[in-house]
């Protein structure tokens, strides 16, 4: 399909172009250098060349604490909060941040199908935007390029002055309907060049894993690791919750509540009687990689690491997950070329 | 209906923040007092109480006399619950623990300092049985809902041990390392909801340490950012004396 040409200027008119039929959800900016999705209030506001949002878009069809249940002790009863799609338009999404969109549908619909998360899935219109890679960014490795389509239902590359406009789906030409763009003269861009990267195909990938149970990098890592679950919270494809009962002070009445829980914690290997099955940090750090490189990805095949570098950007303790991977690469070949 | 559970306020050494903090709950003082009689608090009301259901004890033992009157506390409660950073953890108090406890003495009561003995702060903890702990200085509103809430309900109170971080990480909170700030969230124990950092300010450690805390790693960080390491053992002190002197465990 001809993609059309968005110019810099125009950016405004194209967000409140949006805003007519659904909500639009989009960065701004926030605190010193940061940015986070937020309903757009004024299409001013939206920033579309940011590096990576604090939560990815994960958030709105899993938030970080998630009333499930009202209850009534007095009563025995309780209600459930109504569920809704989130009908709106997702606008400057990331390609990883979409991909671990998808990832999370499959963990969700599998076995017990996640009944709020699916719920909230429903509706939502996604118009992507490219990025210029920063040192953290590594989806490259991983298989998803800075202008990856997938997923999307419009996509916006950036060209020189503005952005080249691709609608992918019907629901995407929908959303352009009314707003007048020339036609974007000349090829769209290829994927932007990364700095970081880990040294090999996901097919080599899961025989590293395989290999690396045992080594030394996991207590090497955890020796500098405080344990805080950051890496955790901050990526888009963690999928694990705690769920807590909270009686209010009337004693009467209470809210039973889900929130994001990380596998870095100590508490969350914490079962009956005080034992705790993963009482180790570096057990902890193995166990967290593991699940984006081999425990999914071996029923999958697909990494479920996206290559946004939340974890490594927010890990005060200055952590690599990629510096992980590529010393167990490291190892790996090691090992082979001694055989 | 059952007779409501007769608590006690009660305090040691500290600044009374603490207690101060029970009347700063506007919005549910009158819940609170629909389900209890407080029947002793020598901060708001006259008398005594010879046996009680909940003492709620704020401040550090520093005296023989407060070794003394916490035991008496003690033995007429039925359960007993350690508010705040001093009675949780020793607090501020301790840090004059770090230094001899002859020299601190003549230091603060000069020549006088015969007319009072003095002893390490302690928390409650190392003199009697502590059944839960409010932490925080001053105490944390939140977690005294609910452990309060579970000890009308007759359950165990669900006390948080993960660090801080993990709060302010569920508020989407822009890091305060991010600004420059030393913050010691990665080792403090949750539970306050992240409340200094969501402010902007960086954490102090107030909640004391989580389980099996990585101080290593946490003065690491705070070396690597410009800390000298005797300044990074300052830092964790503040609240974390006791422990990390080894006077408490």
């Amino acid at each position: 399909m001809t993609a059309m040409m968005l110019d810099n200027d125009r950016v405004v008119d194209f967000v409140t172009h949006l805003q007519e039929n659904k909500p639009v959800y989009a960065p701004h900016a926030k605190g010193r250098s940061s940015f986070v999705f937020d309903q757009v209030e004024k299409p001013d506001d939206v920033v579309l060349d940011y590096p990576r949002t604090l939560h990815s878009i994960k958030k709105f069809f899993l938030p970080p604490q998630d009333d499930l249940l009202d209850f009534n002790l007095v009563e025995n009863s309780f209600t459930e909060p109504e569920l809704k799609p989130f009908d709106a338009v997702f606008l400057g999404v990331h390609s990883y941040d979409l991909h671990a969109v998808m990832r999370l549908d499959y963990v969700y619909s599998q076995g017990n199908p996640e009944r709020n998360y699916l719920a909230r899935r429903q509706g939502a219109v996604f118009v992507g935007v490219s990025f210029t890679p920063d040192k953290h960014h590594f989806s490259g490795s991983v298989g998803i390029g800075t202008n990856d389509t997938t997923g999307f239902d419009v996509f916006l590359h950036i060209v020189d002055d503005g952005y080249a406009v691709e609608a992918l789906t019907e629901a995407g030409t929908d959303l352009l309907q009314g707003f007048d763009m020339p036609v974007y003269e000349g090829a769209l861009p290829a994927s932007a060049h990364f700095e970081q990267h880990i040294y090999v195909p996901q097919g080599k990938l899961l025989d590293v894993f395989d290999h690396g149970y045992h080594s030394v990098v996991w207590s090497d890592e955890a020796a500098h690791c405080t344990g805080c679950g950051t890496c955790n919270l901050i990526c888009p494809t963690c999928s694990c919750f705690n769920v807590e009962d909270h009686v209010d002070v009337t004693v009467t009445h209470g809210t039973r509540t889900r929130s994001w829980d990380s596998c870095m914690l100590r508490g969350f290997g914490e079962v009956a009687g005080g034992e705790v099955f993963r009482e180790n940090l570096a057990d902890r750090q193995r166990h967290r990689v593991y699940r984006k490189f081999k425990y999914i990805s071996d029923e999958t095949g697909e990494p479920w690491c996206v290559g946004c570098g939340r974890c490594t950007m927010n890990c005060t303790a200055g952590i690599s997950i990629v510096n992980i991977v590529n010393r167990l690469v490291n190892e790996y070949d090691k090992s082979r070329a001694a055989v | 209906m059952a007779l409501k559970p007769r608590i006690g306020i009660f305090d040691f050494t500290g600044c009374e923040g603490c207690e101060l903090n029970h009347l700063n709950f506007e919005d549910q003082l009158l819940d609170i007092l629909e389900h209890v009689e407080i029947v002793e608090w020598r901060e708001a009301m006259d008398g005594r109480a010879d046996e009680l259901d909940i003492a709620f004890v704020e401040g550090s033992l520093s005296t023989p006399d407060c070794i003394e009157r916490i035991h008496e506390i003690r033995r007429k409660s039925k359960v007993l619950v350690a508010v705040g950073a001093c009675a949780v953890l020793g607090g501020i108090n301790a840090m004059k623990n770090i230094r001899p406890i002859e020299e601190v003495r003549e230091e603060v009561y000069g020549k006088d300092k015969y007319l009072f003995p003095t002893l390490p702060a302690l928390p409650l903890s190392a003199v009697v049985e502590v059944d839960h702990s409010i932490r925080g200085c001053p105490m944390t509103q939140l977690e005294f809902l609910k452990v309060f809430t579970s000890l009308v309900m007759g359950k165990q109170p669900v006390q948080e041990d993960y660090a801080v971080c993990v709060e302010c990480k569920l508020k989407e909170n822009e890091c305060v390392v991010e600004k420059g700030m030393i913050c010691l969230g990665p080792v403090t124990r949750a539970g306050c909801d992240a409340h200094c950092p969501t402010f902007g300010q960086m954490c102090i450690g107030c909640r004391g340490l989580v389980t099996d805390p990585r101080l290593e790693a946490m003065e690491e960080i705070l070396v690597a950012q410009g800390l000298s390491m005797d300044e990074a053992r300052k830092k964790l002190q503040m609240f974390n004396a006791n422990q990390l002197e080894g006077v408490t465990s």
